[in-house]
């Protein structure tokens, strides 16, 4: 109930976070898209980052949104906020001795683990989908066009490549009985993904290129998921959550 | 047919190197209250544990009301209620949604009953439990496992943390409840209340379970025990003469321990009056600090 409560309120700071990032992003856009072309020339020496410029300048605004709200706000700042969703769910119970009273009431492991996964997945997943749905409204208070049904599927594929970070995260829980070392564990690693993302030679080994403003662009553009990816997605969640599962049911409180 | 029936057939649990519960057999209840005695680490925890699921055995089946411990023993934490030993609680709510988190999944009334009872103990319910003292907490925990209606409730150190009158409310509590057919398996430390309270004693000794017959042998040759005390260091070789062949004698500095061969302490009680130069005992008892007695035999230490 606690819990609970304190998710709903991470969930709001979270959805507060990204819609005012994606708020002063929109309405900066007209100056952004003004500058760009000098932008993208002193880019020239950031590689990764000139990668980034040159599809905004090719694409538009939907680009400057797949950059700013779903790369940055999501894939980096999504990641931070889905580990910190997952791991209160076992470890948080340990570190502050609860486990041994959620575990003595009359239900299964199977169904607490399962209402934790699902309540921080929507935790960490409705704040980007609901912000994603008000881009289209800001964008036009700058004049630009921004189409729902990409909104939606670029939040569909930024949900669904957090869905692993998320749950691997929530293994680490059922495993851990520290939160805050699992935490800084999971954060050390999503930055060492964002390290490996900014430096051209070695940016094909980040997971980030999954959920780069490529992919989003891509998405936009063929106005469909790239199910193969997506699929692998899901099946390293669901892998993940099994193996949660099975990690839980030994655990003794 | 066999609710309320507790029967453990060689459960046991290790972690690692370490055996915390050798495989133990036994039957409790139905109905009764049993106590579990033992020192700090002697597995009685675990052994609870075990019972609801909670750390599932290594070895052996258990069956609660002829449910067996199956999967994670869901299915018997349905008929059991559970108050652990160490207290945890969930600071940010008050004792009342506390209550009401800690009796889900359990029969309509019991959230009623549970409040009932809190309001009897002056517990204030829309009062945070941050602000509870341990024996508040431990209240709050002790009536939600008293409150729904099952035939056996597993209660780990219930009365620990207590001060006098709210233990003595709690025992009262447990006694009523056995008198309605329920079955309480309770761990203490506290061995006079064990003794007041409980119609079965079981012993944990570094996880083995000791038989029942030796433990009843010791727990009547502690009834028959004879204690005095005196305000000074007497002499021992008088007190052996006088008191030789009417039984096992232990002797202090200031005290002795006397356990007699018959239940009457009047034989002995004459011959101390024959040793010359004794001082006049500060105390005098027979059969009271049975359990005591009893617990220094079996661990070698002093009970509490």
């Amino acid at each position: 109930m606690g819990r609970l409560r304190n998710l709903l309120w991470l969930t709001l700071g979270y959805f507060v976070i990204l819609e005012l990032l994606l708020v002063a992003a929109v309405l900066y856009y007209p100056e952004f898209i003004k500058n760009i072309a000098a932008l993208v020339r002193i880019a020239k020496f950031l590689p990764v980052a000139g990668e980034m410029l040159e599809h905004v300048e090719k694409d538009g605004v939907v680009a400057y949104v797949a950059a700013q709200h779903f790369f940055k706000g999501g894939s980096a700042f999504g990641s931070v906020s889905a580990v910190l969703f997952a791991v209160g769910a076992v470890a948080g119970e340990a570190y502050r001795g609860t486990l041994e009273i959620l575990l003595a009431r009359p239900q299964s492991r199977l169904r607490i683990l399962s209402e934790r996964y699902a309540i921080g997945f929507c935790a960490f997943s409705l704040p980007i989908l609901l912000s994603s749905l008000t881009t289209p409204f800001w964008a036009a208070q700058v004049g630009e066009s921004v189409p729902y049904g990409s909104m939606v599927l670029m939040s569909l594929h930024e949900i669904l490549f957090l869905a692993p970070v998320f749950s691997l995260a929530f293994l680490c829980s059922t495993l851990g009985s520290n939160p805050l070392r699992i935490a800084l564990a999971m954060m050390g690693f999503v930055l060492a993904s964002y390290a490996l993302y900014m430096v051209k030679t070695v940016t094909h080994y980040s997971p980030l290129r999954l959920a780069d403003v490529e992919s989003f662009v891509n998405v936009h553009k063929n106005g469909h998921l790239d199910y193969p990816l997506c699929a692998g997605f899901v099946l390293v969640s669901a892998l993940l959550f099994v193996a949660s599962v099975r990690c839980f049911a030994k655990r003794v409180p | 047919m066999s609710a309320g029936l507790i029967e453990i057939k060689g459960l046991g649990r290790s972690f690692g190197e370490h055996v915390a519960v050798h495989p133990v057999h036994v039957s409790i209840g139905p109905g009764g209250i049993t106590g579990l005695l033992g020192p700090n680490g002697a597995g009685k925890s675990t052994l609870m544990r075990m019972l609801i699921g909670l750390t599932r055995p290594d070895v052996g089946q258990c069956s609660v009301s002829g449910q067996a411990l199956q999967g994670d023993g869901t299915a018997i934490r349905r008929l059991v209620t559970y108050a652990p030993g160490e207290i945890a609680v969930y600071k940010e709510l008050s004792a009342g949604e506390h209550l009401a988190w800690l009796l889900k999944g359990r029969d309509p009334g019991a959230l009623q009953r549970a409040m009932e009872m809190a309001e009897r103990m002056e517990l204030p319910l829309d009062k945070r439990v941050q602000g509870y003292s341990h024996g508040m907490k431990r209240m709050l925990f002790v009536i939600a496992a008293l409150a729904p209606r099952v035939a056996v409730r597993i209660l780990d150190e219930p009365t620990e943390g207590l001060d006098p009158s709210r233990r003595k409310e709690v025992l009262e509590l447990l006694q009523a409840d056995a008198a309605q057919g329920t079955t309480i398996l309770l761990s203490s430390h506290h061995l006079g209340e064990i003794d007041l309270i409980c119609d079965r004693r079981l012993f944990l000794r570094d996880g083995e379970l000791l038989d029942e017959q030796h433990s009843n042998q010791l727990h009547a040759k502690g009834q028959r025990a004879l204690r005095a005390h005196w305000n000074e260091v007497v002499e021992p070789a008088p007190l052996e003469q006088a008191l030789a062949g009417l039984g096992e004698l232990r002797l202090g500095a200031d005290r002795l321990t006397l356990f007699l061969e018959s239940n009457d302490p009047r034989p002995a009680l004459a011959a101390l009056a024959t040793v010359d130069a004794l001082p006049a005992p500060k105390s005098v008892s027979f059969g009271q600090l049975s359990l005591g007695e009893l617990y220094h035999e079996i661990y070698g230490r002093e009970g509490i």
